[in-house]
């Protein structure tokens, strides 16, 4: 009976630790201390129809580049502090460099960098939506075509 | 021939004043008495009671003849009195004053069974312990004194089980004997 | 609890004629032959006694003339606007709804609020620019294409090789590319 009496306050009580744990994440979330960057390299082909189990979350967004088959070669993850620069080892001699800029309207804004060797690639600025990736591809390799995905996330 | 509860609410519901006005006739008297028991201030259960019938007046049209009437109009009422007492903030001592305005005016028209001191002191006692109840403890001693309503009736009227208006009315009681053991 | 107990605790239920013939019989035997429920039963009674010389004989009759006018005055007179929604307000909003309601009111907000983490398609406001914006781009004397998968939203940087068909490491590179 007694139960029965406080479940309302008890009720109340758990809901009110909800709400301040969401504040707390998003709190966390409107002043991010980080960035997850994470690193996909991809081997794409046209020898035969295989996909890599390990890549079946991006299915969609792999088979729109209209490849045969499709390998996952490395996945690199690190966590980069605002304005610093974090390195990436690359299939084939090559290192992406990324530096995160800012966090606005949900969105990391990332420098990005792709040498082969001393020589760059290609340099962009891309905002991605946060726990969002983009894809960067083209540059041959192994008989096939690399490409990458990289996506960030705050932390 | 008189006609049945049912017939008046239907009468009323077609916009029958008078049929309104029978079902008062029949029932404020109850309906004020089970108020004053819940209340214990005349003036108050008055207002309240009259302000019962306006809204049942109001609410006619949704009485779906689920419950019988009276189940219906003592839900209204009960449901009233305990709004009333959650906002009543008479004291103790001007309580116990309006009860013995109320004991003297019973005194000159009807009988009073109790009329040596012993007696005046256990209803002075009595009244306080009662006052004393929940508002839904009260409801179940005032519904079983009042209108000797069976544990169903009561449950009907209370929006309860069986079960909790037998639970209720065993505590009441025990609370009451407890505070009065030296009197009864 | 004691077989005695349980008669004591009967004899309100007894008293208010709510038990069946057959446990009617069995607490009367009881109450007959024991002292304790005897003087148990005594009070109760006694208890009732004073509960209805309190709460029927103090109740004068009312007179219906002037109660039925009363009730007919406030059934005449018009209500303003704003008393009909304080009392269907009062009337609605009781207490333990309340007490269940905010706590409810609040989980479920705290639920459409969080399933946008799980499925961001709900995001709100965010729905319509799901796809990453290339600000600024240099390939470096490349060719780069921009593209956007609508599907999967995704925004895809294509390098293309140069007409030779070569690059720094002197791969020949598959001549496929994305063909949105």
């Amino acid at each position: 009976m007694k139960l029965a009496k406080l479940a309302p306050s008890l009720a109340l009580l758990f809901s009110l630790s909800l709400i301040a744990q969401q504040d707390l994440a998003g709190a966390a979330e409107k002043n991010p201390q980080s960035v997850q960057v994470t690193i996909r390299s991809i081997l794409a082909e046209n020898k035969n129809d295989e996909f890599d189990a390990k890549l079946k979350g991006m299915e969609q967004q792999l088979k729109s580049l209209k490849y045969r088959s499709y390998r996952s070669l490395k996945d690199d993850s690190k966590s980069v502090a605002w304005q610093a620069t974090q390195s990436f080892d690359i299939p084939g001699g090559r290192t992406l460099t990324v530096v995160p800029q800012e966090f606005q309207d949900n969105r990391i804004a990332l420098k990005v960098r792709l040498t082969q060797g001393d020589k760059p690639v290609v340099d962009t600025t891309v905002k991605i939506p946060n726990k969002g990736n983009f894809i960067l591809g083209g540059p041959p390799h192994e008989g096939g075509t690399l490409v990458l995905s990289i996506s960030a996330a705050t932390q | 021939m008189e006609l049945s509860d049912r017939e008046l609410v239907q009468k009323c519901q077609a916009g029958e004043m008078n049929a309104f006005e029978d079902l008062v006739s029949r029932y404020h008297q109850k309906v004020f008495m089970v108020i004053l028991g819940l209340l214990r201030n005349r003036e108050d259960a008055l207002e309240v009671a009259q302000e019962t019938f306006f809204r049942a007046f109001r609410k006619i049209n949704s009485f779906q003849g689920d419950s019988s009437f009276y189940t219906w109009i003592y839900r209204i009422a009960v449901n009233m009195s305990i709004d009333a007492q959650r906002h009543q903030k008479r004291n103790p001592l001007e309580f116990r004053e309006s009860m013995d305005s109320v004991l003297e005016a019973q005194n000159e028209t009807a009988k009073d069974p109790f009329a040596d001191v012993h007696d005046k002191e256990l209803r002075a006692r009595l009244i306080k312990a009662i006052n004393d109840l929940t508002p839904e403890h009260k409801a179940v001693i005032v519904l079983r004194t009042i209108e000797g309503r069976s544990y169903k009736d009561i449950g009907e009227i209370l929006g309860c089980s069986e079960g909790t208006v037998m639970s209720r009315l065993h505590y009441a009681r025990k609370k009451l004997q407890d505070k009065l053991s030296a009197f009864l | 609890m004691t077989n005695c107990e349980n008669f004591r605790d009967s004899i309100g239920r007894w008293l208010d004629g709510e038990l069946s013939l057959s446990e009617s019989a069995e607490v009367e035997a009881h109450v007959a032959a024991c002292a304790e429920c005897g003087e148990a039963r005594r009070q109760l009674e006694s208890l009732q006694r004073a509960l209805t010389g309190v709460l029927v004989t103090d109740a004068a009759p009312i007179e219906f003339i002037p109660f039925w006018r009363e009730v007919q005055r406030r059934i005449n007179s018009k209500r303003a606007w704003y008393e009909d929604i304080s009392q269907w307000a009062r009337e609605f909003f009781t207490a333990p709804r309340i007490a269940w309601g905010v706590p409810a009111a609040i989980v479920l907000l705290l639920a459409v609020v969080s399933l946008e983490s799980y499925f961001p398609w709900m995001r709100f406001g965010g729905g319509r620019n799901k796809f990453a914006s290339v600000e600024s781009i240099d390939g470096h004397g490349r060719s780069v294409a921009l593209l956007r998968e609508n599907e999967s939203k995704t925004t895809v940087i294509w390098l293309y090789q140069d007409e030779e068909g070569e690059n720094e490491t002197g791969e020949v590179g598959s001549k496929s590319g994305p063909t949105f």
